[in-house]
């Protein structure tokens, strides 16, 4: 039977909490921080209507329908007989979701041999010996100031903030891949020896199919690493994406679309993360996780 | 494609001579573990290695199995030197035994359908049929086993420790390997299990008669399961630790089935004689005592009179 709850509770390691408990738990910090926006919001309308530091409800909807329903001011104006699809398609949102989305999925497409590279380093001794000692010097560079590099290595299109995130992250993927890689136990691999497993057999068939849940759990870690180092490439140089429209947007002191568009970056970050959870999940039933 | 008819083992022998191993050990240069050790198993017994805690029984099973190379001497398998992990041998660890992405059929059938073909060649038609085949010769493996049919699709980590062994030594037999290293297999494993899994090794070890090497510390197991004993420990007036072969004898009535063994009177004064020896080096190792106490030859001696 169910123990009620006791104050005491709160401080203790080996209890349990009922469902319901950590179904409202979870939530307070949520509607305290709505809480606390919406008490700072009306203190500052009430001394000026106009403000804009902490924009209203009315000024936080009116801002979200022109990002979802209006073109962006340096696009063209949509016909005003446009259907709702084609006012979404054209609207400033998704113009920057697309943009920043397209260079967030080639980075991470591009991350994919620094996870092998990774899995190589742990599992054959002279890749190892190849590209540790560098990958760790390489890793402690701060990657926003090979910025002037990339851009003078690869333009100020789109290629230099992709690089950005790729040469941002890699390092950190390739280590974490190498020591995750590096924990498969030993007896696995002699095992997989004895049955008659080739090098390759042992790297992609035994090491990367154990350990592929962790690797992409480690993905999911350094998702927002790399949103951050896209965020910076785009503040810098760009001329569409989610962090430009923000950083235009900070100029003219336009909350009532940055903080829109922050929890869309929060929520597709999180969406993101959510999908590759249960991803994980569905392909590997077999994994324990510690 | 046809699974290979259940032909016997191909017999294999093993040779160590003067084998020495070594390990860099901190700041101290470095420990020997195995000291200058001679040892020639031939095809088809049953050796098992006894002897205490790190005392070097597990790294002997290592150098056999070619993952580990000695610092001095040279180790050969049919005639031929160990230079890398040798297929021909099975191996059972005391854990991590199966792959824990696969199911028990999965781990079970995994290295036969390596050692069959590449992975391209798994995409013609013909491996199927050969699959078809080869799980219902992994599932017969298994029952006998004991290991229930419901079990086949379950993950590792679904199954007790008794179980997983059961299923780790089913993967290495499948092979038919012609050596079987087992490495405290049975350790993990409560008495009743532990004791119907020596029944099933033995029996399938009398069927097709395989090379084993069986590292266990557990006296009664070794004497039970071998044709031959090996115990493995330090000489008392070797202070830097290095092990050796402190006592090799044949195992009388090892052929007779499990209980008629113990039962014997012959096995039970083994079994107290051993374990006296083994205690007696365990202790001399442990504190260094007594220095008029018996020498090795002496135990020796009195060991195989």
């Amino acid at each position: 039977m169910a123990q009620s709850f006791r104050v005491s509770d709160l401080t203790g390691i080996q209890v349990r909490p009922a469902r319901l408990w950590t179904h409202s738990l979870s939530w307070i910090l949520f509607v305290a921080g709505i809480a606390l926006y919406a008490h700072f919001s009306i203190l500052r309308h009430r001394e000026n209507p106009e403000d804009r530091v902490i924009p209203s409800v009315t000024q936080l909807v009116q801002g979200l329908k022109s990002s979802v329903l209006e073109p962006a001011e340096e696009d063209d104006p949509l016909d005003p007989g446009a259907s709702l699809i084609q006012q979404v398609r054209h609207s400033m949102i998704w113009k920057d979701t697309a943009s920043s989305a397209r260079r967030f999925f080639i980075a991470l497409l591009l991350l994919v041999p620094a996870i092998l590279i990774g899995l190589h380093m742990a599992v054959f001794p002279y890749a190892g010996a190849f590209f540790l000692r560098f990958v760790l010097f390489f890793d402690k560079i701060v990657a926003l100031s090979l910025l002037p590099i990339l851009f003078v290595v690869f333009g100020i299109d789109e290629w230099s903030k992709i690089m950005l995130m790729v040469i941002g992250v890699a390092p950190t993927l390739m280590l974490d891949s190498y020591n995750i890689a590096s924990g498969v136990p030993k007896e696995q691999i002699v095992k997989a020896f004895t049955l008659k497993s080739s090098n390759l057999d042992v790297a992609y068939r035994i090491v990367l199919k154990q350990v592929l849940p962790q690797l992409i759990n480690s993905v999911r870690l350094n998702l927002k690493p790399l949103a951050l180092f896209l965020f910076a490439g785009e503040m810098i140089a760009s001329t569409d994406g989610l962090a430009y429209r923000i950083a235009i947007m900070r100029r003219h002191m336009g909350m009532d679309i940055i903080i829109p568009y922050l929890l869309w970056v929060a929520l597709l970050l999180f969406t993101l993360d959510a999908l590759l959870r249960f991803t994980n999940r569905r392909l590997h039933p077999w994994y324990q996780p510690h | 494609m046809a699974i290979a008819p259940h032909s016997l083992p191909r017999r294999t022998e093993i040779e160590l001579r003067a084998v020495s191993q070594s390990y860099p050990c901190g700041n101290k240069g470095s420990k020997t573990v195995l000291s200058k050790l001679n040892l020639k198993v031939g095809a088809g017994e049953f050796v098992v290695v006894l002897g205490e805690t790190g005392c070097g029984k597990s790294t002997l099973l290592r150098l056999i199995l070619g993952q580990e190379f000695p610092t001095e001497g040279a180790i050969e398998v049919d005639g031929k030197p160990v230079t890398s992990i040798d297929a021909r041998c099975g191996y059972v660890p005391q854990k991590y035994s199966l792959f824990p992405d696969r199911t028990v059929l999965g781990n079970v059938m995994y290295g036969p359908e390596n050692a069959k073909c590449r992975f391209l060649a798994r995409f013609r038609p013909s491996f199927f049929a050969y699959r078809r085949q080869l799980r219902a010769e992994a599932q017969a493996y298994l029952v006998r086993m004991g290991l229930r049919p419901q079990d086949m699709d379950k993950y590792p980590h679904q199954l007790s420790g008794g179980m997983q062994q059961r299923v780790a030594i089913a993967q290495a037999l499948l092979m038919h390997p012609p050596v079987l290293l087992l490495d405290e297999a049975f350790s993990a494993l409560d008495p009743s299990t532990r004791a119907s899994l020596q029944e099933q090794l033995k029996a399938v070890w009398l069927e097709s008669k395989p090379t084993v090497i069986f590292v266990t510390h557990n006296t009664s197991e070794a004497l039970l399961l071998g044709t031959r004993l090996i115990l493995l420990g330090r000489h008392r007036e070797d202070r830097a630790g290095e092990t050796n072969l402190l006592l090799d004898l044949e195992i009388p009535s090892s052929q007779l089935p499990h209980s008629a063994r113990v039962k014997s009177r012959e096995f039970q004064e083994l079994l107290e004689h051993v374990k006296g020896l083994a205690y007696k080096f365990s202790s001399l190792c442990a504190d260094d005592a007594d220095p008029d106490s018996n020498t090795d030859s002496n135990v020796e001696e009195g060991a195989l009179g």
